[in-house]
């Protein structure tokens, strides 16, 4: 069979696409030696920031998981006014640049704010603390799982879930039986880009929390006060643990997928 | 008559020349980009100098990254960054990771001081002065900071005026008392950062330079010259404060002794336009020009600008060699 030149025009884009993701990648990844990435792993500090980042990670996932499952189900299955402009706001994380995400979640949580007041009478503390690193995290990751799971919900028909209405299933029952199990794949997909954003950011944690340090914060860090050669390595661990977590999650999906 | 109208013709041509020779000329060796890599705490005069520069000579455009002092210098060093001025607010971060690999000289141009800065909202405001600033921050409930010595001199310095304090003051463990004050939490990379900080008031006391202060109009508390770090006359007295900081890989440390804040200002080696760096410099060194503008912005400026050695002085670019002083 004769190959068209569009085929020629997808395979060399991917091509380039592929060299563009994967050489600064692969340059970053091959640098330090193997030493120093033992040396590095051995440092309580780095496999304490790795593991905050995923723990706070996880958590914004999770939150969004909990709190933004009902609204993606709300957006995907119901028409109302302002409904674009919800969606809209739902993206505005994702445009915002960083740092202003930081010093805006710093003045809700001041005390020149009633909220901040509130919580400071609460004796909660965002400044400075996991709490509000994960208030950060959430506050970058949700649109993803929001979009992504609203994406899920509006590919399942919902005869499928009339049927079960008309039944006599609850709305809730319907969606736990009904709905999460054909979409559970999309949600999941949501929750691993909501990980995969968190885990990234930088320049709004920075302004909120310097100390407890997650990992990119480290790697900043050890790059300004010991140079390139003491923070690559940090970067390398980070990207290999959050390639293999994404990894697994990714072929759970798979593997299942083909079941059904 | 015809002659005479010739003659006229070419005297015009003649005073046009005359007059336009020197606008082209100086409006047209300076172009191009110029990089200049400087400390957070010159960020706000260097951008009115950028602008006084750029309405002088149109066609040059001046592009600046701030960050701390050692970051500016690791972007040379480790990641190879074209820069054409490098403007630290520690001179002696000059000294020691550019010279002599990526610069030959280093001239000081500028000093500062420590304050400690406030706001109307902040716990005691009301009540805090040069006399009993170190109590106040002692109190339970006081949110104070400073930024990471490690990354930032204003955060080694920040600690050094602290320990200079227990010693003119004289009272015996109040560094130590303070810091166990001020969690690890309060501290941010730059001194600036902490502006915000207080600004949304998430913080009480911050410790910034005069010239921040004074720059983003924040309340502040003036303190001692023998530990403000403002006046190398106390120099002999700064030594005495002694701050370990990252030494070059981590776990381990260096230590930094005290000295006046003074900044250093040099041209890169590689500059990528080193025709028009040395064009800003010389506006920059002139008490007329740049030093005026750090006076006006609280950052009191040397007149004449300072080299440590006549050697230092004769490495220097020509036009720049009668602009400085020889002064240790």
């Amino acid at each position: 069979m004769k190959r068209e030149p569009f085929f020629w025009i997808t395979i060399s884009c991917g091509v380039v696409i592929m060299a563009f993701i994967l050489l600064p990648l692969i340059q970053l990844m091959t640098s330090p030696s193997l030493g120093m990435l033992r040396e590095t792993i051995q440092d309580k500090d780095v496999v304490r920031s790795i593991w905050l980042s995923i723990y706070t990670a996880g958590l914004a996932a999770l939150i969004s998981f909990v709190f933004g499952t009902p609204l993606a189900y709300l957006l995907a299955r119901r028409e109302f006014s302002g409904k674009r402009f919800v969606e809209g706001i739902i993206d505005l994380p994702i445009a915002i640049p960083h740092p202003v995400v930081g010093i805006a979640i710093l003045s809700v949580a001041g005390k020149n704010h009633w909220i901040g007041q509130v919580f400071s009478e609460l004796g909660v503390r965002v400044m400075g603390s996991v709490t509000g690193i994960v208030t950060v995290l959430t506050f970058v990751g949700i649109p993803f799982y929001l979009n992504a799971a609203k994406t899920g919900f509006e590919s399942i028909s919902p005869r499928l879930e009339k049927v079960s209405r008309s039944l006599g299933a609850s709305m809730f029952s319907t969606f736990v039986r009904i709905t999460f199990p054909l979409a559970w794949r999309s949600m999941l997909i949501g929750i691993i880009m909501c990980c995969a954003r968190a885990i990234s950011e930088f320049g709004a944690v920075v302004i909120v929390a310097y100390h407890p340090m997650i990992a990119p914060v480290l790697i900043y860090e050890r790059f300004e006060a010991y140079g390139l050669r003491y923070s690559q390595p940090v970067a390398v661990w980070l990207v290999s643990i959050c390639l293999v977590l994404f990894l697994i999650l990714r072929i759970l999906t798979l593997r299942n997928a083909k079941e059904i | 008559m015809r002659e005479k109208s010739g003659c006229k013709w070419l005297l015009y041509v003649i005073i046009t020349i005359v007059i336009l020779l020197p606008c082209s000329k100086s409006s047209g060796d300076v172009s191009g980009k110029i990089i200049i890599f400087n400390a957070g705490s010159l960020t706000l005069p260097f951008a009115r100098m950028e602008k006084e520069f750029e309405a002088r000579y149109p066609k040059a455009d001046i592009l600046r990254e701030a960050a701390g002092s050692r970051k500016c210098a690791r972007k040379i060093t480790d990641l190879k960054k074209p820069c054409d001025i490098m403007a630290s607010a520690d001179f002696t971060v000059i000294d020691q990771m550019l010279i002599p690999k990526y610069a030959d000289w280093n001239i000081r141009f500028a000093t500062n001081r420590l304050v400690l800065c406030y706001m109307d909202k902040s716990k005691y405001s009301k009540e805090v002065n040069a006399q009993n600033w170190f109590e106040i921050l002692g109190r339970k409930g006081v949110v104070w900071g400073h930024s990471d010595p490690n990354l930032d001199p204003c955060g080694y310095r920040s600690l050094m005026v602290l320990q200079l304090a227990e010693k003119y003051y004289k009272i015996p463990g109040l560094y130590e008392r303070l810091i166990a004050n001020r969690p690890k939490e309060n501290i941010r990379p730059k001194s600036v950062e902490l502006v915000s900080l207080l600004q949304t008031g998430n913080m009480d006391y911050a410790w910034e330079y005069r010239s921040v202060a004074v720059q983003h109009e924040l309340k502040f508390v003036e303190l001692a010259d023998q530990i403000n770090l403002g006046n190398y006359k106390y120099d002999e007295f700064y030594k005495k404060a002694v701050v370990e900081v990252a030494g070059k890989k981590p776990g381990t440390t260096i230590k930094k002794k005290g000295k006046s804040c003074t900044y250093g200002i040099t041209i890169l080696k590689d500059a990528p336009n080193k025709e028009a760096a040395i064009s800003i410099l010389q506006y920059m060194l002139d008490p007329h020009g740049g030093l005026k503008v750090l006076q006006e912005m609280g950052q009191p400026p040397f007149i004449p600008c300072r080299v440590p050695t006549a050697a230092m002085r004769k490495s220097l670019p020509r036009v720049l060699q009668k602009m400085v002083e020889v002064k240790d």
